[in-house]
Parts: structure tokens; C-alpha cells; sequence
């Protein structure tokens, strides 16, 4: 590479020599713009675009195959290169700005705005009905939102770009519409919210939401209003061309300087900040540089100029050229400024001498040796501020011979800045055109950068840019993926196409996190390709975010059945919801039998939740669906819930009539009949006991119990028959009651009344655990013999235990019964008995 | 409108204390040092469930009504205390149910699932507050998460715009050091009668967290439909936390301290929870019951003494009763937190065969005992100040003893009824297939003798499952007199259990539990289970060894499975008494294998009902994405079967999952187990604690309404 010009040629000095300003040539302007003041024209900071349109003011010779057109709204990046065209058919234009994400905005006076990309799609949103009604005035534009004036003189305001409702702002009183205004941008202020300036008869106001207070200022009326980009200062320019600098709590004057005595006349066309020292003031061909202390430059182009402010320096952009004019930074400053002797420039120098194998090198290294480290740092940064390669590389190899007599000095800013530049230096290409300096890259983010190749279609720069930084490549690759299915519009669409293109896609993705699919098959559809769509979000492995297009997509039983798969019920459940809103019943219904096993889940879920929320729709599922069983145990539970005899019993008799439909269910069918016919039975035994004794709700034993016990056996007999109750079942039951009710003749009798199917140690047990002892024993003769010795122990009678083996001649379970006896009077008994057994 | 009954918290002496910050879950990544450590610190998840529960009442600002599910009532009680939410501005609290709610505060709190029923409650409350224009500001909890199910049923019945809804995550609560539990009470009802898959995605989203905390399971093997579902869902879950994080490290590195998680769906062993648990802290559930922890004591039991360290009042469960009505004629109830951590002796006991319970007790009284005599031989001055010293110990120890030897003795009479007794026989001869008829015979005089119906129909299932379904003729008659001797209303019961194939004619359906070989091939009937030193984890049951531990034994003890003498050698000699066994343990015991999946008992395995499933999650995804260099170094080595290869003398817990709840006595096999082996605990994670009464009560439909007229 050719050694470029000594870095100093373009520096002028300032304030005495003690600062110098730079003016670089970035590009020569590709474009065929011929003069620059036919046009407005708005540029975004970072080295961003430039947007221009024909100024309907000024006067255009028609002619030569020239008509009058509808506006056309030209995108050139900053080297010229025409981006995109985009034409304006809405009404009058009112203002263009950028937004952070280089995304154009255009207002027009009837409160409309559109957010245009870089390739020209748009989204459109409004102000709202009263800028509609009342037209806007006038509107300024700033990187997260904008700030319009009504034809009312109400100033409305927008917060981001997602299309938010329009807030108003508050009342201001004004009469007539300010000399000027400006915007102090959310980020700048204190309140995180956006001010504005308003500079109206000799006074400015600040307004935001809440309040607009007047800063007493008497020095009005302003013809400009400049907020500094670190929103610590304000430029006011008085209508006799006197510059005043003032903090932006209007609390300290910071400069004053008339610009009558620089020879100028008449409002210039711009005022910008240039950094945020300096001031630079531009009168179509003359620019000219106010400096803090009063001192200024100038230069003049050929044709008119544009400033774009940014927050180190100004971009200059003419019809031929681009510049950019900066305060030459510090580090640059110390090691190139002529006669330095700072670290930096003798490290520089040093390295010069090495290259011509001088020993000067040694010499200079060996005298800034305690100062090595800040030489390296120097030349480091110079580097990174430098705009020409050959000068980067000059300084980094300074700074890598430097750092190479030092023990330990920390590389990571070296191979940053030096990655960094390789960065920077593609972006600043002039095809590419993104004059970014090293502050401003910082300012924003590596992401940024990717992000605004990625929306001027510049995926493989991005996609190199993000695999060499090492950060996330997944937006590019979506962008990437939106925008090649939209190069297809239009075009009529084979299958074989849509598979193609999703193969090329996923195949890009491959080893890629973080890619939804579910993005670009919306855009897909949104492009009306449904088919890739579907065939995209198969890809997709966050099913919440399958589900929702799907649904918009009406493809209801995929939707459907992604949900299901999600494992996630509540997604199921969305569906659900959202297509019984949406079809009608029948076709909701047959949606989900037609499933198959797949939906059964669905199936599943739908009954839960109208089990509790919606009867009526569950009672028409079964009944479509066929389900007598499930009918059934519906009605059932309805029965459950009727506390009105009638209700109960019709619904008891309508649920067996449902399993009676069920040929597997005869039996259940049965049941029902039998339940409906004891809660008669029921309904007349509490009728005749006058309602004291209740028996609804019974089951068959309880209420044999309860005839027993209330003293009705033959109606406890009848039931017996009727309801075919087993001899066991039904002794047990009679026993109970009759022990409930002490009804031991009764309990005698019946014991006796035949042999017991059910043996008669179950009296012993039932009324020794009721605790009667004395009615227990009577029934141990009848006992089984084996049992007769410990049921006497369980009733407590031990000589007739005693008595028991005797009879047995069971001498050993005799003797037992002694060691066991719990008193002297039982123990003598049982030796009594003992004895007796001896003798015989 | 019923005042929920909650204990007052002690007055707040001092300032409060600070608000806790948000936790961010600490890494747990570091290797066990020894196999002596308790595993995993699932403290964490406690603290996590208290930080959000904060979090979540400091977002509604000033003092406020909280109106609480009763179901949430217990788990809450177990991560935080009534003085903690006091602290943040609750000053009363309600129970949510139906009715007016009447509140002074201007914000109303209400903290639920999001059940439908819920969600109608509030929208009544709320309707009744805009009829009478009371004014109240509403703020909505859902726990784990919000919905959009609760969000329309809201919109339906036109209060969605009243509410601010918020979600609060609580999913597993650690019950003790080694099992943690989302009390989530009706899993099984859902999941495999209604179809309602909602508790699987829960369980999905609780098991990701733990990997959040502990790193990813190396290995995912398990048993059941469900589980294979809930398997399914940890995959896919997996990838999507990649595709939205990358760089995850709780996501693509496999775990250092967990080897495996191995899920087993209740479906696939419903024998185990039909029979009569036989352990202590079992008995206790069969027999007085365990909610959320708490046992409903006699008063007399628990003294109020300083030594109680129970610390500071808890959020007991309501009970079944209202607390007003009944208590002043019965002797008065109290509910008791059963934890390990705060109650040595319980420690000792609760995984005991009942039948050595009462020995024990008798052998810690004699100590105690003689510890109190220790008084009397002090001599010095020192000698007193140590036996004082010792004394809030024994102390504590000695009301421990009096609350264990009280529930003991409540205990005993009921193990002693012809009832418990014939139960527990029909059980033995039904798994050991003895006799069948004569058991059926059993089950119906049972039924005549109006034997309590949980009782019957736990018997009358496990023959269905065991024999294998049950004669036409003898099924429809034996339902008929269940009907008639209960009520009819049981019927949906009865249908419900046979649509679960837990009461099926025979024969029955294919497939169905292989019995006969899996009593041999996994040695399901165990002979001479000893009880006082237990050699194999059927002594839990008496003999039976729980076919769900023995399945998870396929995977993580293999020589406990194939052979009763390879059983006996893995204990160590495994002959005489307790002390003996106590012995054992100091002894070089062998150490755990490595996880290697199903491998020697796949046939076996997948003749058991339901998929069968063994999945190596890899360290990078798919493989198709870029390996982190860093994390490479420090993942364990996987062969490449997904076999892990464990360091030498590297402890780690296999994660044990109960999909549909667990019993007691599967977590003191479980814990058996863990003794058994160095380098590998276990840590026992369920939907909730269940047992055969509990999973049939939840299949019951609600009691039918009194009639009026």
C-alpha cells in the first residue's frame, strides 16, 4: 500500500496550536446529485444513511424528459450508493428522521407515519384522531420517538416505533407556533423521558408530560436550538447571529460569540454540534466551526453542504464528497503533533528508526523507558482513531515493538482494536459505506454494527462479521431467511420450490441456537406461503411459538395437535378455547373425533374442563361422540348434586337408561333401577315414620338396619327379599342392629331361628367389641369347639374356660390358663378344676 | 365465612428481619467429596420457593388480605411460616371457598392453583364486592404458573379486568433431606383417569429446574406410558432452553452429582400401594393418616414445652373438620410436623418394620434412662456442668420417646383387628398366588361384615390385578353386594377403577402383569425377611418386595434383583440382630455399580406393562453444535453406550421419580438401599406422598348432596 498523506496534513490549528481540528476525506460521492440545496436532507449518526427528497420549495426547471412526479424519497449510504427508492403517494411530507436502528421515519401533515426499512417495506401507524382532525404542523424526529405539533399548538408525542398510542403532552399556552424547537431525547435527560425546547417570543420553554415551565431566558427570540450529544449543553442562536452556549439547566453561560464579526450574514442553514465543544454553522457553501473559546475555522465547499452531527465530530456531505471533522484526539494529537515529545510519538519514532535498522531505536526506546507502557497505550489508540490502514498498521506495529521490551503488559486491548479495525475497515468500504469511527462503535455495539449490515442485505459481511467477533448469528441468518423468501414474491410457487427453500434454510441454521423458525414462517405466511410456513415451523422446537401462527393460519388440527405434543396442557387448552370461539359446535366436535388417537388428549382436556365450566357442551360431546357410559356417570353426577328428590330420581333413572344403551352395561343399567326403586321404597318408609326417621340417602344394609332398629323387621324382611340380600349379608346386618339395640331376646331368637351361615363366633366377637361381655358368652357353647377355651378368656369367663378343657381333658392348655389367671379368686377356681381333673 | 385456622405467630421482638433478595440458583456443580455426604443440598429449592412467595407479596404494596387454597395450605406450611408472611404486610388470611369474602384491606391477595373451580370462586367473590360497590384492589397467584385456561374462565365470567395476575413457582418441597415432593395430591386421578396431562408438564418443568441447580441427569431411564411421556417432555424441553440459551451450562453439560433419573409411572406398579405399608412412619399413614407432612395427634402427646424446637409456627393443613365443631367433645387433636430433621428418635424409626418399632422404643427408653441416672454418678463440679449441659438433649429425646410410644400404642389395637389382620393375609397368599379362591372367599365375607370399603376394594383390586382379572359371574355379584352394602352411589367408583384396569373381568385384556414370572425373575416374595435386619427390601412389606423398588433396583443395584444369596453377600453377612446390622454397615460395604440402564433385565422389564425407555443426554445437544472447550474438561466421561464412567471414590445420587405418587415404604426401600451401597445416594422425588386409601379416595366422586324436601 502507498504511504497515504502525513496524518497532520489535513490538522488546523486551534486556539493557539493547543488543539487542532481534522478534516478527512472519507468518500467521494458516488452519487449523481448535483446540488445538494435542491434536496432535504436527513442523515443518521454512526455513519448512517442519508435520506433525500426533491425540496417541493425551491423551483425545478421541468423539461428534457423530466415530468413531475410523485415525491421520491432516494437512501444512500454515506459513500452515495444508492440503497433503495421509496415513493411517498401519502400526503404533504412533514418531516424525515432516523431511528436507532436506521429505520426511516416519514410524517405527514395529516398525522400518519410510516416506518420504512432499508429495502422499503414499511409498517404505517397514526397519531391518532386529533392530529387527523387538526393536521400537524410540524414534527421532529429523534432515534426513539418523535414529537409533533398540531395545528392546535398541542404537542403530541411517541414513544418508540411499534406504533403506541400518541400521548399528549402538556399544555403549553402557547398562542402562535414557536421560533424555533428542539428535542432533548429520552436518553439525555434526567427523567428518562423526552423534552422539549421551545423557544417562543424572547423566552424558552421546556416541556414534558407533566409540566412546561419557562426558563426565563430574555435574550429571544432563537432562530436555532441545538442540543450538545451529551445533552449537557445548549446551542441558541439569536435572530442577530449571536452564538450563546448555555448548560442545559439554562444555570451556566458557557459561550457567547457574534458571528457578525466573522463576516457572515443572514440565519445559516444549519447549526450542529461537532462533538461537544465545538459548534459547526453551515451557510450552503461555507462551513464554519466555532471552537469554545471564540476562535473559529473555515471552510468552503464547491456546491452546497449537509452536516450530520455525531457525538465526535460533524460529517460534511457534499454533492462531490464526504467529510468528516473532528477534534483530533488526544492520543493522535501526542504522537503525531510536530515536535512531540510525548512517549507515544518517540515509541513512533523509535519504530521508524527500527525499520531503518537505525540505533536511534534503541536510544529512543532506552529514554521513554519508565513510560513504555502509556507509549504502547498511546500508540493503541492512535491506531484506533486513525481512519487510513496504513496509518492503523503503523501504530499497532509501534505498539507491538514497544510492548515487546515490556515483562508484562495485558494484550486484550491490542488484539481488540486490532480486530476491531479489521471490523471497522470493512465497514467504512466504500461499497458498503458506514463511515463508523472507533468512539462511535464503542458508543453503540458490536450487535449494532451486525444489525445494520444485516438490514442493508449485507448477510454475508454480517454473518463473517459475527463468526469473527464471536457473537450470536441468529438475526442475521433469520433476516436472511425473511428476505430470501420474499425475493420470491410474486412468483408463482411450485411444492418442489417451497421444499427447496426450506432445505436451503434449515441447512444454513444447522448448528445454529437460538433461530426461531416460528419468525420467519410468520413472515412466510405474512408473504402469503403458507405451505413453507407449515414446512418451517416444523423446525421449530419452542411449540408455544408454533401454536399461535398455526392457529392465525387456520390449520387448526395441526395447531391442535402441536400442542399436544408441546406436553403442555395449557397450550391445549388455548386452542381449544380459541376454536369453540371460532367454529361452530358441530364442526368444533368433529374436529376432534376426527383426530384419532393423536387428539385424544384434546378430547380429554375439553372433557375437564366442561365438567366444571360448561355441562351443557360436555352432555352434547357424549352425545355426539356416542358415550352412553360417560353420559351416564355425567347424569350420575348430577344425581349427585340434586338435592330435590324428584330431580335425583329422574336423573338416577336417566343415567340407566344411558347404560341400558351400552350393551356391555346391562348390569350398571340394573343398578340404577335398583337405586331408583329403593329411594321410593325409602321415600314411603320415611313417610311413614312422619319424616323422624331419616332413610333417604341409605344404602340397602343401612336401611335393613334401620327397619331393624327402629323396630320394623317385616319391613327389613321385605327389603331382604326384594333386594335378594345373601343369608351371610344379611345376618351380619340383623346382628349389628339387634346389638345396636339391646334387643337380646330378639338377638336369641333370631340366633336360633335356624343355623347361622355365618357360625356364631362373629356374635361372640361383635358383641364383646360392643362391650357385653355376659350376652357374648352365651353364644360360645355353639362355638366351634377348638375356639370354646379362648372365646370364654375373651368373654372373661375364666371357669367356664376352665370348665371348657376339663370337658376336653386338656390338661396342658388347663395349666396354661392358671399362669395366665389375672387374680387369686380366678387362680383358685382353676386349681379347683385342675384338681378335679386329677382325681378323676 | 370461615376464619382460616392458623396459629399466632410469637409478637415480633427486635426489628424484622431483611428482606430476602432474590436468589439466583447457586451452582451445585461440585463433586460429592465422600460417600458419606447427604447428597445433593436441596435446601436450595426451599429457599427459592420462599424467595418467590416474597417476592411476589412485596409486588402488591401495603398491608393485604391473603385468601389461600386449602390445598397449598400444606406445602406452603413447609417452605415458610405465618410470621414470615406477616412480615410482608398479610394482616389476615382466609381459607378460599365458596361465599361472600368479606375484608377490611384494600388489596386482596388470592393464592391458588389455577383450577377452574378456583377461578369461579373468586369471579362470585369479586361480582358480590361490585354489587355491593365495595372497592378492592385484586391480585391473582397462580401457582406453579399462570394460564391461559384461568385467564378465559376469568373473561367468561367477566371479571378478567379486576384482576392483576401474577404466578408464583412452587414446585417441589423438600419433605426431608432425600425426598422432595410437588404435593401435587390428585396426580394419579388425572393423569390416568381423566387423561389431564397437566401434572406430567409440571413434573417436566420441577425435574428441569433440579437440572437447572444440579446439572443435567446423565441419563434418563424409566418404566410407563406416563413416564415415557414425561421423558419425552425433558428432551424436548431441553432443546428448547438451548434454542433460546445456548450457552446454557445447566443445559448441555451433564450433572457431576447426579448420575441418573429413573421415573416410574404409578400405572406401572399398583400392587405395591394396594397392599398395607408395615414400616412405622407407613403404618402411620395407613392408620391415622399424613398430610403434607403433619400427623394429627392427641394434645396430651405433644407438650408446649421450651424444648419443642420446632421453631416458629407453621401453616398446618386444615382439616377435614371444621376446626370449631367437634374438637371440644373428643379429646383435643394437634398437628405435628414429622421430620426427620427436627426429631431424632423419628429418624431411627421411620423406616422400621413395625414389629421391631416397640423393641426399640423399649431399648431407647432404657437408654434414656440411664442417661437421666448419669446425674447421680457426677462427682465434679465438671462432671455436672457436662450431664446439664447434655440435659436439653435428653430432654428433647425424652418428649420425642413420649409422642413415638404414644402413636404406638395407638397403633398396635388397630394392627390387632380380625380385619387389618385378614387384609394383610389375603395380601401375602394374592402376591405369593396361594390359593386364590379362598382369598376371593375372604374379600366377600369381608364384605358382609361391612369391613370399611377402602379396605374391600384395595383386596378386591389387587386380586384383579394379581389373578388377573376376576370371574364374570363373581365380579357383577360381588360389585352388587358392594353396592348395595355401601350405596349405590359407588358405582362410578366402580367403573372408574375398571376403566384404570384395576378391577377388570377375567380374563382379562392384554397386556397385564406377567405375575408368576415376575415374582420369580424379581424375586417379588422374599421367605425369611428379617425384620429386626432387614437383608432385601421386602422386609418394608413383610415379605413383599415392592415391584417399583425392585424395577429401580434393575437399574441401580443389580445383584440385589438376580439372587437371594448375591442379595444377602451385598449386605455384608446380613445374619443377627440389630447390632449386628449396625456392625455390617462399618464394614466395607461394595460399591455402586454404574449406571448402565436396563442391561441384564430387558426382558423382564419390558414384559411389564407399558414403554420402557433409557435415554443418554449428550453433552452438546444433537451433537451438531459447537462443544464448549471449557465445559468439555469437566463433564464426566460417557463410553459410548452413555455408559458413566464414575471417578474413584466420586459419590453421586440417582434421582428416583414417582410419577403419581410414592408410598413410605418405597422410600424406606429407597433409603435401605442407599445404606447398601457406597457412592450412590438416592434422592426421591414424587407428585405426592400416597397410599391405597388415598388413590382410592381420589378416584371418588364428591359426596352426594343431602336432599332437602
Amino acid at each position: 500500500m502507498a504511504p497515504s498523506d502525513h496524518p497532520t496534513s489535513n490538522w488546523e490549528p486551534m486556539q493557539d496550536g493547543t488543539v487542532f481540528y481534522r478534516k478527512q476525506e472519507l468518500y467521494s460521492m458516488q452519487w449523481k446529485v448535483q446540488d445538494l440545496s435542491d434536496y432535504k436532507v436527513v442523515g443518521a449518526r454512526y455513519g448512517g444513511p442519508l435520506a433525500i427528497v426533491r425540496d417541493e420549495h425551491k423551483v425545478v426547471a421541468l423539461g428534457g424528459g423530466q415530468r413531475y412526479t410523485k415525491p421520491q424519497i432516494q437512501l444512500y449510504s454515506s459513500s452515495g450508493g444508492l440503497i433503495s427508492t421509496l415513493s411517498w403517494d401519502q400526503g404533504k411530507m412533514v418531516c424525515m428522521g432516523w431511528t436507532l436502528d436506521e429505520r426511516l421515519v416519514v410524517l405527514n401533515e395529516e398525522g400518519l407515519y410510516r416506518v420504512y426499512d432499508l429495502q422499503g417495506e414499511y409498517e404505517q401507524f397514526s397519531l391518532g384522531q386529533e392530529a387527523q382532525e387538526e393536521g400537524v404542523m410540524d414534527a421532529q424526529i429523534h432515534e426513539t420517538g418523535l414529537v409533533a405539533i398540531t395545528g392546535s399548538l398541542n404537542f403530541l408525542e411517541i414513544r418508540g416505533w411499534e406504533g403506541g398510542k400518541a400521548q399528549t403532552m402538556a399544555s403549553t399556552g402557547l398562542s402562535s407556533p414557536p421560533n424555533c424547537w428542539a428535542i432533548m431525547p429520552p436518553e439525555l435527560t434526567v427523567s428518562r423521558h423526552a423534552e422539549v425546547l421551545i423557544s417562543t417570543e424572547s423566552t424558552i420553554f421546556t416541556l414534558d408530560n407533566l409540566e412546561c415551565v419557562d426558563q426565563r431566558v430574555s435574550r429571544g427570540p432563537f432562530t436555532f436550538i441545538a442540543v450538545s450529544p451529551n445533552g449537557k449543553a445548549l446551542a441558541l442562536l439569536t435572530k442577530d447571529n449571536i452564538l450563546w452556549v448555555v448548560s442545559s439547566d439554562f444555570q451556566g453561560e458557557l459561550a457567547e460569540s457574534d458571528l457578525s464579526l466573522e463576516g457572515v450574514s443572514g440565519p445559516p442553514k444549519q447549526v450542529v454540534w461537532c462533538g461537544n465543544d465545538s459548534l459547526v454553522l453551515i451557510w450552503d457553501i461555507l462551513v464554519l466551526m466555532m471552537g469554545p473559546y471564540g476562535d473559529s475555522l473555515r471552510y468552503y465547499y464547491v456546491s452546497p453542504v449537509h452536516g450530520v452531527g455525531e457525538i465526535d465530530g460533524v460529517r460534511i456531505v457534499g454533492a462531490e464528497k464526504c467529510d468528516f471533522l473532528q477534534r483530533v484526539p488526544p492520543s493522535t494529537y501526542a504522537v503525531f503533533r510536530p515536535g512531540s515529545t510525548s512517549p507515544g510519538a518517540t515509541l513512533f519514532d523509535a519504530m521508524t528508526h527500527f525499520e531503518k535498522k537505525s540505533p536511534k531505536a534503541d536510544e529512543n526506546i532506552r529514554s521513554i523507558r519508565p513510560e513504555l507502557v502509556a507509549a504502547v497505550d498511546a500508540c493503541i489508540d492512535a491506531a484506533a482513531q486513525e481512519w487510513e490502514p496504513y496509518w492503523q498498521k503503523k501504530l499497532l506495529n509501534a505498539a507491538s515493538f514497544g510492548r515487546a521490551f515490556l515483562d508484562l503488559y495485558d494484550p486484550s486491548e491490542f488484539v481488540t482494536v486490532g480486530q476491531t479495525l479489521k471490523v471497522l475497515n470493512a465497514a467504512r468500504y466504500y461499497e458498503i459505506g458506514i463511515p463508523i469511527t472507533y468512539t462511535q462503535y464503542q458508543h453503540t455495539s458490536p450487535e449494532h454494527l451486525v444489525a445494520r449490515l444485516t438490514s442493508r442485505n449485507l448477510h454475508l459481511l454480517a454473518l463473517r462479521v459475527s463468526a469473527y467477533l464471536q457473537i450470536k448469528a441468529d438475526p442475521v441468518l433469520k433476516h436472511w431467511a425473511c428476505a430470501k423468501i420474499a425475493q420470491t414474491k410474486g412468483v408463482t410457487i411450485s411444492e418442489k420450490d417451497d421444499e427447496d427453500i426450506c432445505k436451503t434454510i434449515v441447512s444454513k441454521f444447522r448448528g445454529q441456537y437460538g433461530v426461531s423458525y416460528a419468525d420467519i414462517a410468520r413472515r412466510a405466511w405474512q408473504l402469503g406461503r403458507t405451505r413453507l410456513a407449515t414446512l418451517l415451523l416444523e423446525h421449530e422446537p419452542r411449540t408455544e411459538d408454533q401454536v399461535p401462527l398455526l392457529l392465525s393460519m387456520k390449520e387448526d388440527r395441526l395447531a391442535l395437535k402441536k400442542a399436544i405434543d408441546s406436553g403442555d396442557t395449557d397450550m391445549v387448552y388455548h386452542v381449544l378455547l380459541s376454536l369453540k370461539r371460532r367454529l361452530n359446535l358441530g364442526d368444533f366436535f368433529r374436529l376432534i373425533e376426527d383426530g384419532g388417537p393423536a387428539l385424544v388428549p384434546a378430547a380429554n382436556l375439553l372433557q375437564v374442563y366442561a365438567r366444571q365450566q360448561n355441562r351443557e357442551l360436555l352432555r352434547d360431546f357424549y352425545f355426539q361422540d356416542d358415550r352412553r357410559t360417560d353420559s351416564a356417570v355425567l347424569k350420575l353426577q348430577e344425581a349427585s348434586e340434586a338435592t330435590d328428590m324428584v330431580d335425583r330420581t329422574a336423573a338416577i333413572r336417566a343415567a340407566g337408561k344411558s347404560f341400558s344403551e351400552d350393551k356391555d352395561r346391562a348390569f350398571e343399567a340394573r343398578m340404577m333401577d335398583e337405586y331408583a326403586k329403593l329411594l321410593l321404597l325409602q321415600q314411603t318408609l320415611e313417610k311413614d315414620a312422619d319424616g323422624r326417621v331419616p332413610f333417604i340417602g341409605l344404602s340397602v344394609n343401612e336401611t335393613i338396619y334401620k327397619c331393624i332398629t327402629t323396630g320394623q323387621s317385616k319391613k327389613a324382611d321385605r327389603v331382604r327379599s326384594d333386594w335378594k340380600v345373601p343369608d351371610k349379608r344379611f345376618w351380619y346386618i340383623k346382628l349389628h342392629a339387634l346389638t345396636e339395640s339391646r334387643d337380646w331376646e330378639g338377638l336369641d331368637a333370631f340366633a336360633k331361628q335356624k343355623r347361622s351361615p355365618i357360625g356364631y363366633e362373629p356374635f361372640v366377637n361383635h358383641l364383646l367389641s360392643k362391650g357385653f361381655p355376659n350376652q357374648a358368652k352365651n353364644f360360645v357353647p355353639r362355638c366351634d369347639a377348638k375356639q370354646r377355651v379362648d372365646l370364654y378368656v375373651k368373654c372373661g369367663d375364666w371357669r367356664a374356660a376352665g370348665a371348657e378343657c376339663k370337658e376336653r381333658n386338656d390338661k396342658a392348655r388347663l395349666d396354661q390358663l392358671r399362669r395366665m389367671a389375672p387374680n387369686n379368686l380366678v387362680q383358685r377356681e382353676l386349681d379347683q378344676i385342675a384338681s378335679s381333673m386329677n382325681t378323676r | 365465612m370461615a376464619t382460616a385456622a392458623l396459629p399466632r405467630p410469637p409478637p415480633q421482638a427486635g426489628p424484622s428481619v431483611p428482606p430476602l433478595r432474590p436468589a439466583r440458583l447457586p451452582s451445585a456443580q461440585q463433586p460429592a467429596a465422600d460417600s458419606s455426604d447427604p447428597g445433593v443440598d436441596v435446601g436450595v429449592l426451599k429457599q427459592l420457593a420462599k424467595t418467590g412467595l416474597v417476592e411476589a407479596l412485596n409486588a402488591v404494596p401495603g398491608g393485604k388480605t391473603l385468601v389461600l387454597d386449602p390445598t397449598l395450605a400444606g406445602p406452603l406450611g413447609l417452605v415458610t411460616e405465618v410470621s414470615l408472611l406477616k412480615q410482608h404486610g398479610v394482616d389476615k388470611m382466609f381459607w378460599l371457598e365458596a361465599g361472600a369474602l368479606s375484608s377490611q384491606s384494600q388489596n386482596i391477595v388470592y393464592l391458588c392453583r389455577p383450577q377452574i373451580r378456583w377461578m369461579k370462586i373468586i369471579a362470585q367473590q369479586i361480582k358480590l364486592h361490585t354489587a355491593s360497590s365495595e372497592r378492592h384492589s385484586y391480585t391473582l397467584l397462580l401457582v406453579p404458573r399462570r394460564t391461559i385456561l384461568c385467564d378465559r374462565i376469568l373473561e367468561e365470567e367477566g371479571v378478567f379486568g379486576d384482576i392483576t395476575l401474577g404466578q408464583l413457582k412452587l414446585e417441589f418441597i423438600p419433605l426431608e433431606e432425600d425426598v422432595l415432593s410437588l404435593e401435587m395430591e390428585n396426580t394419579y386421578r388425572e393423569v390416568f383417569l381423566d387423561g389431564d396431562n397437566t401434572a406430567i408438564y409440571y413434573s417436566a418443568q420441577a425435574l428441569m429446574t433440579v437440572q437447572q441447580a444440579f446439572g443435567l441427569f446423565p441419563r434418563i431411564i424409566g418404566k410407563g406410558d406416563a413416564a415415557k411421556r414425561l421423558a419425552d417432555l425433558l428432551l424436548r424441553m431441553r432443546q428448547a432452553g438451548l434454542a433460546d440459551d445456548p450457552t446454557s451450562p445447566a443445559l448441555s453439560l451433564p450433572s457431576t452429582v447426579l448420575d441418573a433419573l429413573v421415573v416410574v409411572d404409578r400405572a406401572v406398579d399398583m400392587i405395591t400401594p394396594l397392599c398395607t405399608q408395615l414400616t412405622y412412619q407407613g403404618l402411620i399413614d395407613e392408620l391415622v393418616g399424613i398430610k403434607n407432612s403433619y400427623v394429627e395427634v392427641d394434645a396430651s402427646l405433644l407438650s408446649t414445652a421450651p424444648q419443642q424446637m420446632s421453631g416458629a409456627p407453621s401453616l398446618p393443613a386444615p382439616g377435614p373438620t371444621p376446626a370449631l365443631g367437634p374438637s371440644s367433645a373428643q379429646p383435643k387433636k394437634k398437628k405435628h410436623l414429622l421430620q426427620a430433621s427436627s426429631d431424632a428418635v423419628f429418624t431411627d424409626l421411620r423406616d422400621e418394620n413395625f414389629s421391631v418399632v416397640g423393641a426399640h422404643l423399649n431399648r431407647l427408653a432404657k437408654r434414656l434412662n440411664e442417661d437421666y441416672e448419669g446425674r447421680h454418678r457426677a462427682q465434679t463440679v465438671e462432671q455436672l456442668r457436662d450431664f446439664v449441659g447434655k440435659l436439653g438433649g435428653l430432654q428433647s429425646e425424652h418428649l420425642a420417646l413420649r409422642l413415638h410410644t404414644g402413636l404406638s400404642e395407638q397403633i398396635v389395637p388397630m394392627t390387632q383387628t380380625e380385619v387389618f389382620n385378614k387384609s394383610l393375609e389375603v395380601q401375602q397368599n394374592l402376591i405369593a398366588g396361594y390359593d386364590v379362591n379362598a382369598q376371593f372367599s375372604t374379600i366377600e365375607d369381608l364384605i358382609n361384615r361391612e369391613a370399611p370399603l377402602h379396605v374391600v376394594l384395595r383386596l378386591l383390586c389387587l386380586y384383579s390385578i394379581t389373578v388377573g382379572g376376576i370371574k364374570p359371574k363373581q365380579l357383577e355379584n360381588t360389585k352388587r353386594e358392594i353396592l348395595q352394602t355401601y350405596g349405590y352411589q359407588y358405582l362410578t367408583l366402580l367403573l372408574h377403577l375398571s376403566s384404570l384396569n384395576l378391577l377388570l373381568k377375567a380374563p382379562a385384556p392384554a397386556p397385564h402383569l406377567p405375575l408368576p414370572s415376575l415374582r420369580k425373575h424379581l424375586r417379588l416374595l422374599v421367605d425369611d425377611v428379617s425384620e429386626q435386619a432387614p437383608t432385601d427390601i421386602a422386609y418394608v412389606y413383610s415379605g413383599y418386595a415392592p415391584l417399583s423398588i425392585r424395577l429401580v433396583q434393575c437399574v441401580t443395584m443389580k445383584p440385589a434383583v438376580v439372587a437371594a444369596e448375591m442379595g444377602e453377600k451385598a449386605v455384608g453377612g446380613g445374619s443377627g440382630g440389630g447390632e449386628a446390622q449396625k456392625e455390617g454397615t462399618l464394614k466395607v460395604v461394595p460399591r455402586a455399580h454404574p449406571i448402565m440402564g436396563w442391561k441384564g433385565f430387558d426382558e423382564i422389564v419390558r414384559s411389564v406393562p407399558g414403554e420402557t425407555f433409557d435415554e443418554v443426554q449428550r453433552p452438546e445437544g444433537d451433537g451438531t453444535g459447537k462443544v464448549d472447550r471449557e465445559s468439555a474438561r469437566h463433564r464426566l466421561s460417557a463410553g459410548a453406550d452413555g455408559r458413566i464412567v464414575l471417578p474413584k471414590g466420586h459419590s453421586t445420587t440417582t434421582v428416583v421419580f414417582f410419577l403419581g405418587g410414592c408410598t413410605y415404604t418405597e422410600i424406606a426401600a429407597l433409603r435401605w438401599m442407599s445404606r447398601q451401597t457406597r457412592g450412590r445416594k438416592y434422592l426421591i422425588c414424587t407428585t405426592s406422598i400416597v397410599n391405597g386409601s388415598s388413590l382410592i379416595d381420589s378416584l371418588s366422586p364428591a359426596p352426594w348432596a343431602p336432599i332437602t324436601t
